[in-house]
Order: C-alpha cells, then sequence, then structure tokens
C-alpha cells in the first residue's frame, strides 16, 4: 500500500523538485551527462537574475488583479442566477437551464476567434478587462449555487418571509451565509482556474503592461529557450510559488473544494 | 458583526479593483514630446534583450523630445503575431523590427509606410554605406520599406577538439558537401546500443526552410523569385538538396532529423553534435558558453558557395502621426549610425550592417581579437536576399512541413517538395504568375 | 422534487428576469453570439489576401476537409483522447483507491503530492517535462539509459512528440481525477465492504465486486471532464512542440490558433470553430441529457 503509493508520490514529486535543483546551479553544471541532483554550488543569484530579465512582478500584479477581477463578477452573477433558478418560478425555467448547463461544459477554446474579433471592436485588446469578461458568467458557478440554494430547508425561508424580509435582502442576509461554504469552494476553484489561464490572454494581450504569469514564463521561454536552463527552471519556480505555497497551507480547503465540486 | 465587516471588506475589494483597472487603463502621461512604441524581437539566444534595452535608454537620454519605448515580443514568429494584432485591433506600433520576409505580408495589409522620403534626405551615400545583400530584402515596387539592423547569414559551425579526436585536422573545415559528408561519418560517435551520442552535423530546424535555401543556391537553383513571382519548390536543384539531408538524416544517420532553432546552440555547446549549422548571430552565445575551441566558417558550397541573408528589419507604421514617423526615422538612424551597428554586432554576432560600422574604432579592435566574427561578413559576397512573399508565414509552414516529413523518412523528398510546390501555388493564389 | 413555496412568487418572473440578466447578458455576448458568429464567417472567404470578406459559400469547410494537415490534427486529438484519457482514469481510480484506505498523517502527504499539480498553470508543468525530455540532459532518458533502453528523441522525433505532450498531460491531470474519485468513493458504504472482508474476500476482490459498481456515476462524470479537458489541450503543445515535427503533435485547438492567429485566415478558422462547436454541442446535448436524469433521481 505505502509502497504503491510511497513511488506514485515520488514519480509525481520528481519533475518539479527536479527543476527546483536545476534553478539553483549555475549555467555550467547543467550541461554534464549524467544528471546531478544536488547542485555543487549554490546559485540562487539565478532568481534574481530573472527579474532583471523580465518583469515578473508586473506580470504578478497582472494576474492577481485579473483573477480577483473574474471572481469578483462571478460570485454576483452566479448568487443570483443560482437563487432564481433554486427558489424562483417562471417560465422557461429548465430551458434557460440548460443554457447555463451547455456553457460549462463549452470551453472557451472552441470561441476565441469570434470572442477575439467581438473584443477587437469593442476596443478592449490588450487590456486586463478582455483577460475577464469572457469568465464573468460561469455556467458551472451556477450550477453549484442552484444546488447549493436547494439544500436550503424551505422553512427558513419561511420564517424570514413571516418576518417581512424578501428580495435582495432575504437573499444577503439569510440565504447567503448559508451557502457560504460553497461560495468559499467556488471562490478557491475559480482563483486556481483562472491564475493558469493561456490561450486566451495570449491571443488578447501584446505587451508586459498587461502580461500575466503564464505568458510571462511562455515568453520567458522564448527569449532565454535552451540558453538558459537555471533561469527557465526559476522563472517556472516563482511562477508557480503563489499557488503552491496558498496549497501547502491550506491544503484541506483545496482539496475539499475541488471534492465538493465532483459530488456536485 | 460578521456580516458587516463581510461587506466593508467586499467594497474595499472592490474598490482596490476599480482604482488599480482605472490608473493601468489611463496610463501615466508622459513628459516627453513623442512616445514611440518599438516592438523587437530575438531571434537568437543570448540575453541580448538587454542589450536592445540599454540601447534605447542610451537613445532617450540623448534625444529630451523623444521616448522609445522598447517592447520585447518574443522570437521572430510571435513578434510578427504581434504586430499584425496590432495592426488590425487599428493599434499599430511605431516602429517594429519584424522578420525580412514579412515585408510583402506588411504591405499587403498596407501596414508600413515607404521610407524613400526620409532615406534620400540622408544622402546618397548613407544606403549605399549598407551591405547590398542586406537591401535586397527592403524594396518592393522600387520603393523602400525596410532598414535592415540585426542581419545575418548562416555559417557551419565546428567543434577543434571534435576533429581533433577522430584525426581531422582542426584548422579546416569541410569544404564541399561531399566534405561536409565525410567528415560527418567521421564525427559522428555512437554508444554501444547505437544510440548517438554525438551527432556529425546538425542543421538546426525551426528556420530549417533559411538553411534549405542555401542549399538550394549552393546547389544552383532558386526557390522563389521575388520580382518575377515564381516559385520552384520541386525544382531538380531543390530536390537534389533534399535528398542530400536525408541521406544525411536517414541513411547515414549522421544527422539529427529534427530539432529546434533554439535547442541546437546548447547542444553544440555540450558536445552533443560536433558541427552545427546556424546563425551568425549566436556567435556571442557560442564565445560565452562553448569550453572548447571553435571554428566559423562559410556554408560547405556545391556547385558554389552560397547563403541566404536573414534577420530583421526596421520598418515604420502607416496610420501612425507624421510627428511619429518623423520620430522614427530620428531613431532608426541612430540605431545604425556606425558606431551602434558595430556595438549590436559585437555584442550578438549579427553582421554590422554598414561598411563603414567596420572602421569604428572599438570594432576593428575587436575583430582583430576575434576574427571569426568577420566570417559571415566575408561571406556576403556569396549571398543573396532570402525568400519573401505575401502570405509568408504559410509558406514557410507548407516548406517546412516538407522538410521535416523528408528528413522523417515519411516521405520521399520528391514527393514532399512537389506537394509543397502544389499547395504553395495554391497559399499564395492569385499573386503568383505561372 | 423540491418545487419551493409558490405564494409570494407572483412577480417571480420580473425578479428572476433581473436576477439573471447579468449572466445571461455575458453568456449572450461571449458563448452564444459567437457561436452564430462563427457560422456566418465561416461562409467567408476573409484572410490575408482578401482583407474585406467576400461569400465564399461552403467553400473553407471544402478547404478543410482537402487539408491533409487536418486529417493529421483530427487524428492527433483523437488518439490522445483515446490513450491518455484511460491511462489517467485508471491512474485516478488506483490512486484514489488507495489514498481510501486508513494511511495515517502520511495521507495528507501523499494526497498533496497527488494532486500539486492541479495547482501549476499547464504551461509550467510543460516546462518542467520539456527539460525533462531534453534528449541530452534530460532525466527521461538518463534513466531510460540505465533500464537499459533506447534513448528517444521525445521532442524531435515524429513519433514520440505526441506521447510526450500526453505524458505531460497525465501528469497535470491525475492528481484531479484522483480527487473526484476520492469524492465518489465516499459514497460505498461501508458495511458492504466490511461484510466483504468478513466473508474472507481480498482487498482487490472487495474492490472489484463491491467498490466499482458504486462508481458508475463518478466514473462517467469523470470520462466526461477529461474528454472535455482533452478537446481543448493547448498549453503543452504550444510550450512543448509548437505542433511539431511536421504536424505530429498538432491538435484541434493548436491547429485552430494557428489559422487564426499565425495564417489570419478568418475564414477557415471559423468553419473549425463551427465544426468544433457543432461536435461539442451534440456531445454535451447528448451529456446534460444523461446528467439531467441522474441528478433528477440524486435529489
Amino acid at each position: 500500500m505505502h509502497l504503491a503509493l510511497g513511488s506514485a508520490s515520488l514519480i509525481m514529486l520528481v519533475p518539479y523538485l527536479w527543476a527546483l535543483t536545476a534553478s539553483v546551479k549555475s549555467r555550467a553544471e547543467i550541461f554534464t551527462p549524467t544528471p546531478q541532483w544536488w547542485p555543487r554550488a549554490w546559485q540562487w543569484s539565478n532568481y534574481v537574475d530573472v527579474f532583471r530579465y523580465a518583469p515578473f512582478e508586473i506580470y504578478f500584479l497582472n494576474t492577481l488583479i485579473v483573477v480577483l477581477g473574474i471572481l469578483a463578477v462571478q460570485l454576483i452573477t452566479i448568487t443570483l442566477a443560482g437563487f432564481a433558478f433554486a427558489r424562483l418560478q417562471f417560465r422557461y425555467r429548465e430551458a434557460l437551464f440548460y443554457l447555463f448547463l451547455i456553457q460549462m461544459m463549452l470551453p472557451i477554446h472552441a470561441v476565441i476567434v469570434p470572442n477575439y474579433l467581438t473584443i477587437k471592436s469593442l476596443g478592449l485588446l490588450n487590456t486586463q478587462l478582455a483577460m475577464m469578461l469572457p469568465f464573468w458568467a460561469s455556467g458551472y458557478g451556477t450550477f453549484l449555487m442552484r444546488q447549493a440554494f436547494r439544500q436550503i430547508p424551505a422553512e427558513l425561508e419561511e420564517a424570514a418571509l413571516l418576518d417581512g424580509c424578501t428580495g435582495l435582502r432575504l437573499l444577503w442576509s439569510i440565504m447567503i451565509p448559508q451557502v457560504r461554504p460553497v461560495l468559499l469552494a467556488f471562490s478557491l476553484i475559480s482563483v486556481v482556474t483562472h491564475w493558469n489561464d493561456f490561450l486566451w490572454p495570449l491571443i488578447v494581450t501584446d505587451t508586459p503592461r498587461v502580461r500575466t504569469l503564464t505568458i510571462g514564463l511562455a515568453m520567458f521561454v522564448q527569449q532565454e529557450s535552451g540558453a538558459d536552463w537555471t533561469l527557465l527552471m526559476a522563472a517556472t519556480v516563482m511562477v508557480t510559488a503563489p499557488l503552491l505555497v496558498a496549497f501547502l497551507f491550506l491544503q484541506r480547503r483545496f482539496v475539499e473544494s475541488f471534492m465538493y465540486a465532483g459530488l456536485r | 458583526m460578521r456580516r458587516t465587516r463581510l461587506r466593508s471588506w467586499r467594497l474595499g475589494v472592490a474598490g482596490l479593483l476599480i482604482g488599480l483597472l482605472v490608473t493601468t487603463a489611463v496610463g501615466a502621461p508622459g513628459p516627453r514630446l513623442v512616445r514611440l512604441t518599438f516592438y523587437y524581437p530575438v531571434g537568437v539566444a543570448g540575453p541580448l534583450a538587454r542589450v536592445i534595452d540599454e540601447m534605447v535608454a542610451e537613445f532617450n537620454r540623448q534625444t529630451p523630445d523623444v521616448e522609445v519605448v522598447a517592447v520585447y515580443s518574443g522570437d521572430y514568429d510571435p513578434t510578427m503575431q504581434k504586430v499584425q494584432t496590432a495592426v488590425m485591433a487599428g493599434n499599430p506600433p511605431d516602429i517594429a523590427i519584424v522578420e525580412i520576409s514579412e515585408m510583402p505580408t506588411l504591405l499587403a495589409m498596407n501596414a508600413i509606410i515607404p521610407l524613400d522620403f526620409y532615406a534620400r534626405a540622408e544622402g546618397r551615400e548613407w544606403l549605399r554605406d549598407f551591405f547590398p545583400a542586406f537591401l535586397q530584402n527592403s524594396y518592393s515596387d522600387g520603393r523602400f520599406y525596410a532598414v535592415p539592423f540585426q542581419r545575418s547569414t548562416p555559417v557551419l559551425y565546428w567543434n577543434k577538439d571534435a576533429f581533433k579526436e577522430v584525426g581531422l585536422d582542426p584548422e579546416t573545415p569541410p569544404a564541399t558537401w561531399e566534405d561536409l559528408e565525410d567528415y560527418a561519418k567521421r564525427l559522428v560517435k555512437r554508444d554501444a546500443a547505437g544510440g548517438v551520442q554525438r551527432w556529425g552535423v546538425t542543421i538546426s530546424g525551426g528556420w530549417n526552410d533559411w538553411l534549405f535555401e542555401a542549399f538550394v543556391r549552393q546547389n544552383g537553383g532558386v526557390l522563389l523569385d521575388y520580382g518575377r513571382r515564381q516559385l520552384r519548390l520541386d525544382s531538380p536543384e531543390a530536390v537534389e538538396a533534399l535528398r542530400f539531408w536525408v541521406r544525411l538524416t536517414n541513411e547515414l544517420k549522421v544527422a539529427p532529423p529534427h530539432s529546434t532553432w533554439a535547442s541546437t546552440p546548447p547542444d553544440f555547446v555540450a558536445g552533443r553534435t560536433a558541427m552545427l549549422y546556424h546563425s551568425t548571430g549566436i556567435l556571442t552565445f557560442l564565445k560565452n558558453s562553448a569550453r572548447f575551441p571553435f571554428g566559423v566558417a562559410f556554408l560547405p558550397r556545391k556547385k558554389q558557395y552560397a547563403v541566404e541573408v536573414g534577420g530583421g528589419n526596421f520598418y515604420v507604421f502607416e496610420k501612425i502621426p507624421k510627428a511619429h514617423q518623423d520620430a522614427a526615422w530620428r531613431f532608426i538612424r541612430w540605431m545604425v549610425t556606425p558606431e551602434r551597428a558595430a556595438r549590436w554586432s559585437m555584442a550578438s554576432g549579427y553582421i554590422a550592417v554598414r561598411r563603414s560600422a567596420y572602421e569604428v574604432p572599438a570594432m576593428k579592435e575587436f575583430v582583430t581579437k576575434n576574427p571569426e566574427y568577420l566570417v559571415a561578413r566575408e561571406q556576403l559576397r556569396y549571398a543573396y536576399g532570402k525568400i519573401m512573399a505575401p502570405n509568408f508565414q504559410r509558406l514557410r509552414e507548407i516548406l517546412k512541413r516538407a522538410l521535416d516529413d523528408a528528413t522523417g523518412g515519411r516521405v520521399r523528398p520528391e514527393v514532399a517538395l512537389r506537394r509543397a510546390q502544389e499547395e504553395a501555388e495554391q497559399a499564395l493564389g492569385a499573386w503568383l504568375k505561372r | 422534487m423540491a418545487h419551493s413555496r409558490a405564494s409570494w412568487r407572483g412577480q417571480g418572473g420580473a425578479q428572476a428576469f433581473l436576477y439573471l440578466l447579468p449572466s445571461l447578458l455575458f453568456l449572450a455576448i461571449f458563448t452564444y453570439w459567437p457561436m452564430l458568429r462563427a457560422i456566418a464567417m465561416s461562409l467567408l472567404e476573409w484572410n490575408l489576401s482578401r482583407p474585406e470578406p467576400v461569400f465564399a459559400g461552403l467553400r473553407n469547410y471544402a478547404t478543410l476537409l482537402a487539408d491533409p494537415v487536418f486529417h493529421l490534427v483530427l487524428r492527433n486529438t483523437a488518439m490522445l483522447a483515446a490513450v491518455a484519457i484511460p491511462i489517467s482514469i485508471a491512474l485516478g481510480l488506483v490512486l484514489a483507491i488507495l489514498l481510501n484506505e486508513p494511511l495515517g498523517f502520511l495521507r495528507g502527504v501523499y494526497r498533496a503530492a497527488v494532486f500539486y499539480p492541479t495547482m501549476i498553470p499547464m504551461a509550467a508543468a510543460a516546462m518542467l517535462w520539456v527539460w525533462l525530455f531534453n534528449p541530452s540532459i534530460g532525466l527521461v532518458n538518463y534513466y531510460l539509459g540505465k533500464l537499459g533502453l533506447p534513448r528517444v528523441e521525445w521532442l524531435y522525433d515524429m513519433t514520440w512528440a505526441l506521447p510526450a505532450v500526453m505524458i505531460s498531460w497525465i501528469w497535470k491531470n491525475v492528481g484531479y481525477l484522483t480527487i473526484l474519485y476520492l469524492a465518489g468513493l465516499q459514497a460505498v458504504p461501508t458495511e458492504l465492504l466490511e461484510a466483504a472482508s468478513v466473508e474472507g474476500a481480498g482487498f482487490w476482490q472487495r474492490v472489484r465486486y463491491v467498490t466499482l459498481p458504486f462508481l458508475g456515476p463518478t466514473t462517467v462524470f469523470v470520462v466526461v471532464v477529461s474528454l472535455i479537458n482533452s478537446f481543448q489541450v493547448f498549453d503543452a503543445v504550444h510550450i512543448m512542440t509548437q505542433g511539431g515535427p511536421a504536424d505530429r503533435s498538432n491538435v484541434l485547438v493548436y491547429f485552430l490558433y494557428q489559422q487564426a492567429f499565425r495564417f489570419w485566415d478568418i475564414g477557415v478558422a471559423s468553419a473549425l470553430t463551427a465544426f468544433f462547436v457543432a461536435g461539442l454541442l451534440v456531445f454535451v446535448v447528448f451529456v446534460v441529457g444523461q446528467m439531467e436524469r441522474g441528478v433528477f433521481y440524486e435529489v
């Protein structure tokens, strides 16, 4: 049991560990025919050098802005929509819900060309906003919220109604606190997903001013590709560090969020 | 209470976000008069982006009424993509260095302005100072569009220690295709299992279309005549050249069938290939990284010595205000002054684009100490303009696929090239004259 | 099914419309309108040689169907799905079953080790694997050599470039699938497992006869998620091989990217989009139909 899991864990860890060791080696050390695990001379300056080659601090800021921007609006749209589907009666409710379900499974990768043209006509190419807009409606989030709202016992709602609490106030004061764990789970998933966005930011942004971490890493690869693996690995480690550190501290939360999403 | 804290926290985040969005969207207005965006690629290995940044910073210091904002945009292909995106979005950069074969595409997009007026204002000697081979990709219909900047030819690098090891004279590189084949057979090193430890020669992939052009020229053929708009990808000379490649990669197995432009210089440094076909632009990188003596040579000839030029030119874009165009010219002119051209060449290995650059004292001293930097320049007397056509990206893909399929042993050379010819004729459409 | 209180929902229509408006707005602009637009644009000839679009009927589709690269791309995408998905699902299942056993504090460690790749961008994962797959100084070839196996050129080899991409994709996704299966495993009633072991069933027998049958719905979900993911592979190809050599690792989304943003052939790219979307829609509508039935049963 432990043998199997241990070896599996090792295999999963090796790529990252190998990158870590490479990131602190000196360039000359890389070209040895037999790979050395332990660096002969620890060269931490690689991490500093990475910043000299590309403004990763700007990339980090942009990623943060985009991810939070997406999440902020998503929370609003999915809560409202999820509540409507769960608790309100209206015509075409089922049909409209299908629209959301379908979106859940339609990857943005399929429609990048028309969306690119839309962003272009809106004059929003090369902005952070462009990286956020297509994600503001989330079929997935709406689905989760609908499920969550459905779980709330009807008596709670009725009690609130008797107190004269309706509409948005009902939503805000009573319903949302009940579904906070789900919102949290969704938030974690959304942050991880959009932190790692690649294709869409690639085609709607051009300049370092709005570039995100993943694109910054890819461009850095082109810049130093082959020439300096130590820098490349240092950059890779740095780009992945924020989420991994968060993961180490909040492991249980992250895992539970993704598990919850799976349970539906 | 928990509720209010949550609310104010949310408002705080929202406010922060809005604030950040507004500042980044509006941007900080600069004190300069004219601000130019300048997209540039780095097409070869090495920290050359930093050199460009330094040169741009120096220009900005010297010219208080112009500020150039340099934007590194990747390799040649991604840079062209970014330029096209920007042009299509109605937001072109003011200046860009783009790979020389893209000029017809840029023209078809009405993206660039002719520079005859500016060039003439510099006097007759100005243009004449550039090496003529470099100007061959600057003209279309008699008008001048592109100023050479980072220009190169392919060269042959050889590992002198490896030569000594197998009993070859370390100072004599192969001069003909036959020599190349011969040397490569002796230089290749295999291990016990038959895998290759060291290749005899590597014809670098990634831009193998560029290298293939040279081989075809060496064999006396031409792939595309821009002036006459004629395309012959499947001429007998081309087929013979590709057959030679396939012989090296598949029959003799002394050359790797596939590689990338960025992977082969480190391979050479690591001793994984004894000879390398690559751009002169990696010379500085090799000098800084290789721990063995190596040589730089002309590409071996078949019927004649021949190479294509390569690299990137400066373009100035349409739809920018006249003040920007004027300022852009000042920047370009500054970047190609003999001193700057010399500096750029020394930092990279690219050929200095002007003859007078080689008269600059620092450069004279440099090439005396490092004669390898002159090899590519010497090769210029055998140099031709590079293939260029509208929709070049597609043409390049078609050609590369044919080459890769053939060296991979999947398709016979004549079939691959014939197919490529058909596909290319379709892609170039009405532009070609049959 | 919980149809909630009806009484005060008289104004349900207006209120619901208001609540749904933001979502519907973005769905319309960025999901549904693009689909229609793609179909419309696919009928135009619109590329670098023709900057002003011209009606061209079904010519773009004909061009696509005649393009040997397109067929190669379809084949590669299908192969990736057919090979990488079963492998990753099998691995995910086995790991989940193992992780579900009592393991003490080490479980957290194993789980972290298996799941952490989900936290890093596919682009970064691809970088790690480019480094590992380097033919001269990469770990993979080194260990292959030690095991006496032949060295492979990996990303530069026409046969092995796609498998290399697959390996990095599997590595990245296994953790996520493991977690999904772990969630599904919670639904397996422990009494049955205990009863089985009392009757003398071994570990793997218990798995086969008790656990697996309960994992049906989870497996369906896992397969669907993996399929959709596999059609979207882009980052790894962009970083590792750029579709090469000779398009042997070119996949659907990367091909789309090339048509649209390298060759700027909007007409053909739109035809490809329409084709992609149509396929997805068929698949999705089928799945959604199944799912809704399942959901209704649960609640």
